[in-house]
């Protein structure tokens, strides 16, 4: 019977095709994969880190040294948190991991420590050598989970000082014990200049550096610790102490002082080109303009804290070469690398054993302001999760409609812990 | 000279309207071409005019996610996710057109249902699934969860040219005692090329254009596609919108070229699925 | 004596069988059983526990979701309105706009030299992808850099300009507009093709009654045109039900500010890999299935019925 034949092709060509895709396909994939286990003969280690860029170029001399040291390969991969959140969780149900070592928030870290997806490095950090509370944000039930590396400090207000002096601002800008009508004043000497579009500009990425400006604000007009207990959830957003900071410091500057929320590395630029005379941004600024020391920086007056925001990293429990991640692992928390890194610019060490003269001129500007203040854990990145994006979303709901103030730290309380 | 004055009215209009829809493509490209503090108040200010393609080598050899790898890795995943639903698709578009039985237009009827699922639908399970196959950041995993996902559309398009093919060259054929096999692939299938075409635009575009299905399955840097490509080429602290840009336009146009050579078939297959049955 | 057998299990029968089986193998594993686990999961609570449709209620007493507590302040409170408002905004405001834009465009350039030029300049943004689109929405709003506020000082309306996509009564209608802007090419080529299949003697005819154009076009153009209309219609709603990419990379994860262009699958994406809730996510996406099923339906029923 023909028919017969005709079966055999029909289903054959079918299923024919399908495996033949497949199998060309997984076979090209395997030999990819046999070529990149070939080439891990010394072990290649992947460290994932969110920068790019020249923040990216200023992390690699600290890892090249820590090549030379071993004689391991290391590879950096740029992967922003925002963008790891939504692959890492399902990653690990698949018992696989993007990296060696991996750049994350510590929120995260916590998150998924509990279930065994991260290693446990207790036994390879002493608390002793780093600034207090450090290790707080990674430890669960008393155990580490993670590493901190260097981090950035948010110090307050950047101007260029070419600007400042070609506008006679400059002996207008607030002294460290001034009050907070100094700073106003300086506002009202920029705007009066009529050189400006707005005296601040805010800087915006889905919302986190206006996250920065505001904590500035609450730790200046409340104090640190209200900050620790905002972050703690022992204090309300609602509560007039909260609300107040709000309502009486930052809402009224919100109109005509601070600009409309910009792409903040638009911002930048904007700042160069003398539209806007201040930035409120963290330490790293310095590693993007043309000329770091024509910066200039103050906080507000009467600041008794700053955020500290330490880039903290872990081990994916499914890591192929443990043993060598926990190396680079000592390594990334030791003086010596981040004395490399500081070196770059822009980041300050954990390790308390990095001494003042690795830093580069602009940075001590920074180290000047910091001078017996206590340093804080950033608020949105610390607590994570669903908190972070609506504090975000929330603040740049504010930035444009101040009348919505009530609302807007309602909303941000139901999602505090 | 009434009609002349609507004429020129008409054209004033339709050409403005051209102009005015390319404009932000053209300020991708400007970015793209330009340094960043030249745009920045505006790309079409060109007081100032330095334009380069420095921005396009750096965004193909990125060192962190170089596009040029990416592309040829979109490739590798659109040509087989095209070529599988078209084959698969059209043998059963080619069934629902010609076989009657009993529960047809129902089964039927649920394949065109299935075009509605949006694919957030399946992120979760579809990991799950992949996973315990072991087809998690591998090109065959992806490829079969396009040609699934494209198959709804493609069995409807075909099934609907099909019905529109005189049967009585089929009938004729079956009379000489041909199967129904050789009837599809001897006479259905190279009268069906013009439709089959216009499938292969459509689906290799969508597959192209995709983010989706890719950031949830592939994740290796060696193996993200390039439309993943895209937003990883910024930093957290960083962003070069130059670099950016270049990447941008460089994915649109591999999807733009198709359209520009194969329009007819692109438009063709954008309006027959849908309009007759 | 010859065993009968059931003309299910027949030769014939069985080579019939075979075309439909890749197909439905395909479709059985990678969509039919996904979509099926997504629906189960939607019925329970994190530890498992079967719930029934609290989830659903639960959802939909969200802020997120649905915010009427307080419309009077309209986009500007905490969540906007909810991402399923929002949804409906879109669908309200782009649908009619993309819909009439391609119709009146597909008429003016019957006439016009060089039409296919402008047809492609009007389509690009249909083969653009929609991350990329994302990235140009973001520009195109901008305060500096963005054409739109060229254009509205061009025009002498210098006030008017601000970030767009800053404000959060703004967020959403640049949204709209700019996915109109990507979205109308379809409309205007559909339709295009259908004024093609319109024989030249109806409007000849109409012409011969003395008929006004307005008549014509809607006693004779609009009505045949209907095949098309539904097309459009139909493929915009899907669309703009599961719209996320653009919204994703122009308004940010947390969806503008104050979530004022929030929607439903940006939400069911933030709760799934933002909040780890999947239940949550899991009735979001239901919820968002059933809406684009009834579209579907409506449809189906018109295309199988011929």
């Amino acid at each position: 019977m023909a028919t017969n034949t005709e079966i055999g092709i029909a289903v054959l060509v079918i299923i024919g095709i399908i495996v033949s895709a497949s199998t060309l396909f997984y076979t090209l994939d395997l030999t990819s994969r046999i070529a990149a286990i070939e080439e891990k003969l010394p072990p290649t280690l992947t460290v994932i880190g969110p920068w790019a860029g020249k923040e990216m170029e200023a992390f690699l001399p600290a890892l090249q040294r820590f090549e030379r040291l071993t004689g391991y390969k290391v590879v950096f991969k740029t992967f922003r948190a925002e963008d790891l959140a939504p692959i890492l969780p399902a990653q690990f149900a698949a018992k696989k991991a993007l990296g060696d070592v991996i750049f994350m928030w510590a929120s995260f870290i916590r998150e998924q420590a509990p279930d065994g997806h991260i290693l446990e490095v207790t036994d390879q950090i002493d608390k002793a050598d780093f600034s207090t509370g450090t290790y707080d944000p990674v430890t669960v039930d008393g155990k580490l989970w993670g590493g901190a590396y260097t981090g950035k400090v948010k110090p307050g207000f950047w101007y260029r000082n070419s600007t400042f002096a070609k506008y006679n601002l400059t002996q207008y800008i607030p002294a460290a014990n001034g009050t907070y009508a100094d700073f106003v004043t300086l506002l009202n000497k920029i705007e009066d200049t009529g050189a400006f579009e707005n005296p601040i500009v805010s800087g915006d990425k889905d919302g986190w550096p206006l996250t920065d400006a505001t904590e500035h604000f609450l730790i200046t007009y409340g104090d640190p610790q209200l900050q620790k207990d905002l972050l703690a959830g022992d204090v309300s957003w609602t509560s007039t102490e909260v609300r107040a900071i709000f309502a009486d410091r930052l809402v009224p500057l919100l109109a005509g002082n601070f600009s409309e929320p910009i792409d903040w590395t638009t911002g930048v630029e904007l700042l160069w080109e003398e539209e806007y005379a201040l930035y409120f941004m963290g330490s790293w600024i310095t590693g993007m303009v043309d000329d770091p020391d024509d910066l200039g920086v103050f906080s507000l007056p009467g600041v008794e804290g700053f955020v500290f925001a330490a880039d903290y990293f872990f081990i994916p429990a499914y890591t192929e070469h443990p043993e060598e991640a926990k190396e680079l692992l000592d390594f990334l928390v030791s003086e010596e690398a981040q004395s490399v890194q500081v070196a770059q610019g822009g980041h300050l060490a954990t390790n308390l054993d990095v001494p003042l003269t690795a830093y580069p001129v602009v940075d001590k500007r920074v180290a000047e302001l910091m001078v017996g203040k206590e340093l804080l854990l950033d608020l949105d990145d610390t607590i994570g999760g669903e908190f972070q994006t609506t504090l975000w979303s929330q603040l740049r709901l504010l930035w444009t409609s101040p009348t919505a103030l009530d609302s807007v730290l309602a909303a941000i309380e139901a999602k505090a812990p | 000279m009434k009609i002349r004055k609507t004429t020129i009215i008409i054209h004033v209009i339709a050409w403005s309207v051209a102009l005015i829809w390319i404009l932000p493509f053209l300020g991708v490209l400007m970015t793209s071409i330009r340094p960043f503090n030249e745009v920045l108040f505006g790309w079409w200010n060109f007081a100032d005019f330095h334009p380069s393609f420095n921005n396009f080598v750096e965004a193909w050899n990125h060192p962190n996610v170089p596009l040029g790898i990416g592309m040829r890795n979109s490739f590798l995943v659109a040509i087989p996710s095209t070529l599988i639903p078209m084959l698969v698709a059209s043998l059963a578009a080619y069934g629902f057109a010609r076989f009657s039985f009993p529960i047809r237009d129902y089964i039927f009827a649920f394949i065109v249902l299935i075009m509605a699922v949006p694919q957030q639908m399946i992120a979760v399970p579809i990991f799950q699934i992949m996973n315990s196959l072991g087809l998690v950041d591998n090109y065959v995993g992806l490829i079969l969860v396009h040609s699934a996902w494209g198959l709804a559309w493609i069995i409807l398009f075909m099934r609907n040219f099909f019905l529109t093919l005189p049967i009585e060259i089929e009938e004729a054929a079956r009379v000489d005692g041909a199967s129904d096999f050789k009837i599809f692939y001897k006479i259905v299938l190279p009268m069906a090329l013009p439709a089959l075409a216009s499938v292969a635009v459509l689906q290799f575009m969508w597959v192209w254009n995709d983010f989706f299905l890719a950031l949830i399955l592939i994740f290796d840097s060696e193996r993200l596609l390039a439309t993943q490509r895209i937003p990883l080429m910024r930093g957290v602290f960083f962003v070069d919108w130059g670099v950016l840009s270049a990447a941008s336009i460089l994915v649109m146009m591999v999807p733009v070229l198709i359209y520009a050579l194969l329009q007819k078939y692109y438009i063709q297959g954008m309006i027959g699925w849908t309009v007759k049955g | 004596m010859r065993i009968k057998i059931p003309p299910f299990f027949s030769l014939p029968a069985l080579i019939r069988k075979s075309f439909f089986a890749p197909a439905l193998i395909l479709i059985v594993f990678f969509v039919v059983f996904p979509v099926l686990q997504t629906v189960y999961i939607s019925f329970f609570s994190p530890s498992d526990e079967f719930v029934g449709f609290d989830n659903y209620f639960d959802v939909l007493s969200q802020k997120e979701i649905v915010n009427v507590e307080d419309v009077s302040k309209g986009l500007s409170q905490p969540f906007g309105l909810g991402a399923l408002v929002h949804n409906m905004i879109w669908i309200s405001i782009h649908l009619p706009l993309s819909l009439f834009s391609g119709l009146i465009l597909a008429i003016i350039l019957r006439d016009v030299k060089g039409a296919s030029i402008v047809k492609s300049a009007i389509f690009l943004g249909m083969v653009t992808p929609m991350i990329v689109g994302g990235i140009i929405l973001r520009f195109t709003f901008e305060k500096n850099v963005g054409i739109v506020n060229g254009l509205l000082t061009f025009l002498g309306l210098e006030q008017l300009t601000r970030s767009w996509m800053a404000y959060a009564e703004t967020t959403l209608f640049a949204l709209i507009f700019g996915s109109v802007w990507l979205w109308t090419g379809f409309s205007m080529i559909v339709y295009s093709a259908g004024l093609t299949t319109i024989p030249k003697e109806y409007y000849e005819a109409a012409k011969i009654d003395g008929a006004s154009s307005f008549r014509t076009f809607f006693h004779i153009t609009f009505p045949l045109l209907k095949p098309m209309t539904i097309t459009v219609v139909t493929m915009t709603l899907l669309w703009e039900l599961k719209i996320f990419d653009i919204v994703f990379v122009a308004a940010g994860v947390s969806g503008g500010p104050g979530g004022a262009a929030n929607v439903l699958a940006l939400q069911m994406w933030n709760w799934a890999f933002r909040a780890f809730d999947f239940n949550r996510a899991a009735t979001v996406a239901t919820i968002l299935t059933a809406l684009t099923l009834v579209i579907t339906i409506w449809m189906t029923r018109y295309m199988v019925k011929k």
